[in-house]
C-alpha cells in the first residue's frame, strides 16, 4: 500500500483545508478512501439517534499536483483509512502560506499519514513542519460498511436561499423548538416552521427557484407530474440542521433541498466547490445529513438522486 | 511606591509569572522591582526585574541596615497571583483605560496597594494582604553554556503555533547545522493515538546562534508560553542558553527597562546514565538548578552568607563549580 500526494498551488490548498475544516466540524472520526482518480471522506453513521452521516468525494486532480497510490491489491486497488479529521485540520490550518503541502502513508511505530509542509522563512532554506497523523487501516473485508449511499426518489427540488440567512433563522427557532419543519413545492416557495404549545413561527421563502432535474435513471419519476403548488414537508431535529450550517465553510454558489416522499428530506447545497446534502431516515425520529461536496458543477451528475 | 511607564508590560509579566505559579515574590530593592517566581515542584522559575528607570516614580527605602542583625524584613514577601491578575485583566485595554497606577507597599498594614487612576476619575484600589517570606533567588550560570541561540519573539511565537495548546512537553534538538522543535513522547506513548509534529529551523534564522555541543533538551512548553507572550509584548528579542540534557535551559528577555528569565528544568534520560548504580531509579529525573536561601533584605551575591541550600531535587553534580561562579554570574 503507498500513498503520496502534493499540493503546491495555494487557492487549492486553502481550499481543500476549509473542506477539511467542515468535516472536523461534523465529526470525531472519518474514514478516507483513496483511489487513482479520488478521495473520498466518508462517515458512516452508526449512532442510533441521529447524527452526521457523510459522504463527500473530491477529484484528486482538483487538489493535487502530485498523487500516487498502490491500493491493497491490484484487483482492489483502493486503501480505507480511519482518522480523527479534527487532526489533519490542525495540520492544514498553519500551512495556509506554504509552498508545498505533501501527504505520504508512512509506518513508523504504527500506520500515519505524515504532511509535511514547506514554509517560507527568512533564511534561504525553508522551515519545514511535520505532522504525524495516526492511522487505523480498515481490512477489505469491511470495505462494505462504507459503499455510496443510495439516494431514493425526491418529491420536490428547491434552491435554497442565501445560507447566511437560512442559518440566522435555524438559530433563532433553536431556542424555541427542537423540531424544525421544512416546506417546500415546485414553484420556487419554502418554509421554515416550528410549532409548540404557546408559538408558532413561520419563515416564508419565495422565488427560490427549482432546479431542473434532467431524468437520468429515472430518478426524477415521482416528481414529475406532481401539483406544483402542493407542499412537500419533511421534520427535522434543529439540533441537527443548525450544526450542519454551522459547520459549513465552503461557500455554496447555490443550495437545494429536495424532498423525499414523506419518509425523508435532502437538503443540498450546490456550489462551484460544494454540494451538501441532509436527509432524514424516518419521520420525527431520525436525522441523517448526508453531505456529498464535488470540486466541479460538472460532478454534480446527479449522481446521488 | 512605583509608577508605572507601561501598564501593559507590567502586567503581561504578571500574567507570564501566572503561567509558572499561584505566587509569587514581590521583592523590591533600590535598582528596582523584582517580581519571582518557582513551581510547586521546583522544575520552573522566573524572574522579572523592572528597573527603576521602568517607572516614571520609584522609591524604595530600604527596610534593614546592613549591620542590624535582628531580622526586619517585611519585603521581599510573598503575593497570591490569583488576587494580582484581576487587576491587569484585560491588558489591552488597561493602557486606554489606566492614566496612571501605582504600587505602594505598607509594611505595618501587611499589605501591598495596588492603586489605578482610571478615566472619568474613577480609582480602584487594590489592598492585597501579603506574606512575608523567604527570598527567593536562583543562580544559573548562563553564560557557561555552551550553547546560545538569540531570536526575535515573533520567530519562536511562529514555531509553538503548529503545536496544540495542550501539549506539555516539547524538545529541542541541536547540531551546527540544524535546529528541530518537536513533541515529546515517553516511551509508553500510545502512537496510534498521538499525533506528533516537528518543525526544522535553519540556524539562518536565528540572530545568534551558537552551539558548543550537540544536544537534544526537552522542557515544559506551556510554562513557557507565559514567557512567549510577554517577550511578543516588549518586542525584545529571546536569548536561550542550554547545555547537555540534563541541564536547566534559560529563556530570556533583556533591555534597558527589563530583564526577564525563566528558568526550566530539562529531562534526563536514563539511557544516559548507563552506569547509574540504581537500575530501578525513576526513569527519568529533572535535574535543576539550586536554591538558596538567604536571610537579608537585598540579595547580593558579594555577601556569600548563604543558609540553607534549598535542595528539592537531584542537583547538578558541579555543585561547586556553580558556587565558585557565584562571583560573576549574575544574580536573577
Amino acid at each position: 500500500m503507498r500513498f503520496r500526494a502534493k499540493i503546491v498551488d495555494l487557492a487549492c490548498l486553502n481550499h481543500f483545508s476549509r473542506i477539511i475544516n467542515t468535516i472536523a466540524k461534523l465529526a470525531k472520526t472519518c474514514i478516507l478512501r483513496l483511489t487513482v482518480c479520488k478521495l473520498y471522506f466518508i462517515l458512516s453513521d452508526k449512532v442510533a439517534n441521529g447524527g452526521a452521516s457523510m459522504w463527500c468525494e473530491l477529484s484528486q486532480g482538483n487538489f493535487f499536483d502530485e498523487f500516487q497510490m498502490e491500493g491493497v491489491a491490484a484487483e482492489h486497488n483502493e486503501i480505507y483509512l480511519e482518522f480523527v479529521p479534527e487532526n489533519l485540520w490542525r495540520a492544514f490550518k498553519t500551512a495556509q502560506s506554504a509552498k508545498a503541502v505533501k501527504i505520504k502513508l508512512t509506518n513508523k511505530h504504527c500506520p500515519c499519514l505524515r504532511v509535511a509542509v514547506e514554509l517560507p522563512s527568512l533564511s534561504s532554506s525553508s522551515r519545514i513542519v511535520t505532522h504525524d497523523i495516526p492511522v487505523g487501516v480498515i481490512p477489505r473485508r469491511m470495505w462494505n460498511d462504507f459503499r455510496e449511499p443510495s439516494v431514493p426518489d425526491f418529491d420536490v427540488s428547491i434552491y435554497l436561499p442565501v445560507l447566511k440567512t437560512m442559518k440566522s433563522v435555524v438559530e433563532r427557532m433553536k431556542n424555541l423548538s427542537n423540531f424544525i419543519v421544512i416546506e417546500a413545492n415546485l414553484s420556487g416557495e419554502m418554509n421554515l416552521k416550528i410549532e409548540t404549545d404557546l408559538v408558532s413561527v413561520t419563515t416564508h421563502f419565495k422565488d427560490l427557484g427549482n432546479p431542473p432535474w434532467a431524468s437520468e435513471d429515472g430518478y426524477q419519476s415521482s416528481a414529475q407530474g406532481r401539483d406544483v403548488e402542493s407542499m412537500a414537508e419533511a421534520c427535522i431535529d434543529i439540533k441537527k440542521l443548525q450544526q450542519l450550517l454551522a459547520g459549513q465553510q465552503v461557500n455554496p454558489t447555490k443550495a437545494l433541498c429536495s424532498k423525499f416522499n414523506s419518509s425523508a428530506c435532502e437538503l443540498q447545497l450546490v456550489g462551484s466547490f460544494a454540494i451538501l446534502s441532509f436527509s432524514r431516515i424516518s419521520v420525527f425520529i431520525f436525522v441523517c445529513l448526508k453531505v456529498n461536496i464535488f470540486t466541479a458543477p460538472e460532478d454534480f451528475q446527479y449522481l446521488y438522486f | 511606591g512605583a509608577c508605572f511607564l507601561s501598564l501593559a508590560v507590567f502586567g503581561r509579566a504578571i500574567h507570564a509569572i501566572a503561567r509558572i505559579s499561584d505566587e509569587f515574590w514581590f521583592d523590591p530593592i533600590e535598582k528596582g522591582l523584582a517580581l519571582r517566581s518557582v513551581n510547586s515542584s521546583r522544575s520552573a522559575y522566573a524572574c522579572v526585574f523592572f528597573s527603576s528607570m521602568f517607572f516614571q516614580h520609584y522609591c524604595w527605602t530600604a527596610g534593614t541596615q546592613p549591620c542590624q542583625k535582628e531580622k526586619q524584613l517585611s519585603l521581599p514577601c510573598k503575593l497570591i497571583i490569583k488576587s494580582v491578575l484581576p487587576v491587569f485583566r484585560c491588558v489591552n485595554v488597561l493602557e486606554r483605560n489606566v492614566e496612571k497606577c501605582s504600587i505602594c507597599s505598607s509594611p505595618s498594614e501587611q499589605h501591598i496597594t495596588f492603586q489605578l487612576l482610571c478615566r472619568h476619575g474613577v480609582v480602584k484600589t487594590y489592598n492585597l494582604t501579603f506574606q512575608e517570606c523567604d527570598p527567593l533567588q536562583a543562580v544559573f550560570a548562563k553564560h557557561m553554556c555552551p550553547n546560545i541561540l538569540k531570536v526575535h519573539s515573533r520567530l519562536l511565537a511562529d514555531v509553538m503555533i503548529h503545536f496544540p495548546s495542550s501539549q506539555e512537553e516539547i524538545t529541542l534538538s541541536v547540531t551546527p547545522v540544524k535546529v528541530c522543535f518537536k513533541s515529546y513522547t515517553e516511551e509508553d506513548t500510545d502512537f496510534s493515538r498521538t499525533m506528533l509534529t516537528e518543525i526544522q529551523l535553519s540556524p539562518e534564522e536565528f540572530d545568534y546562534f551558537q552551539v558548543g555541543v550537540d544536544s537534544a533538551v526537552t522542557f515544559c512548553l506551556k510554562e513557557l508560553r507565559g514567557l512567549l507572550a510577554f517577550s511578543e509584548a516588549t518586542s525584545v528579542p529571546v536569548s536561550i542558553h542550554f547545555d547537555r540534557c540534563g541541564r536547566p535551559i534559560a529563556f530570556s528577555i533583556e533591555d534597558l527597562l527589563l530583564e526577564a528569565s525563566f528558568i526550566l528544568a530539562t529531562l534526563c534520560e536514563a539511557e544516559k546514565e548507563a552506569a547509574s548504580p540504581e537500575p530501578n531509579c525513576h526513569l527519568y529525573k529533572y535535574c535543576i538548578f539550586q536554591f538558596h536561601s538567604l536571610f537579608f533584605g537585598a540579595v547580593s551575591y558579594k555577601e556569600k552568607a548563604i543558609g540553607d541550600t534549598f535542595q528539592s531535587l537531584v542537583t547538578a553534580s558541579d555543585t561547586e563549580e556553580e558556587l565558585g561562579a557565584l562571583q560573576s554570574s549574575p544574580v536573577l
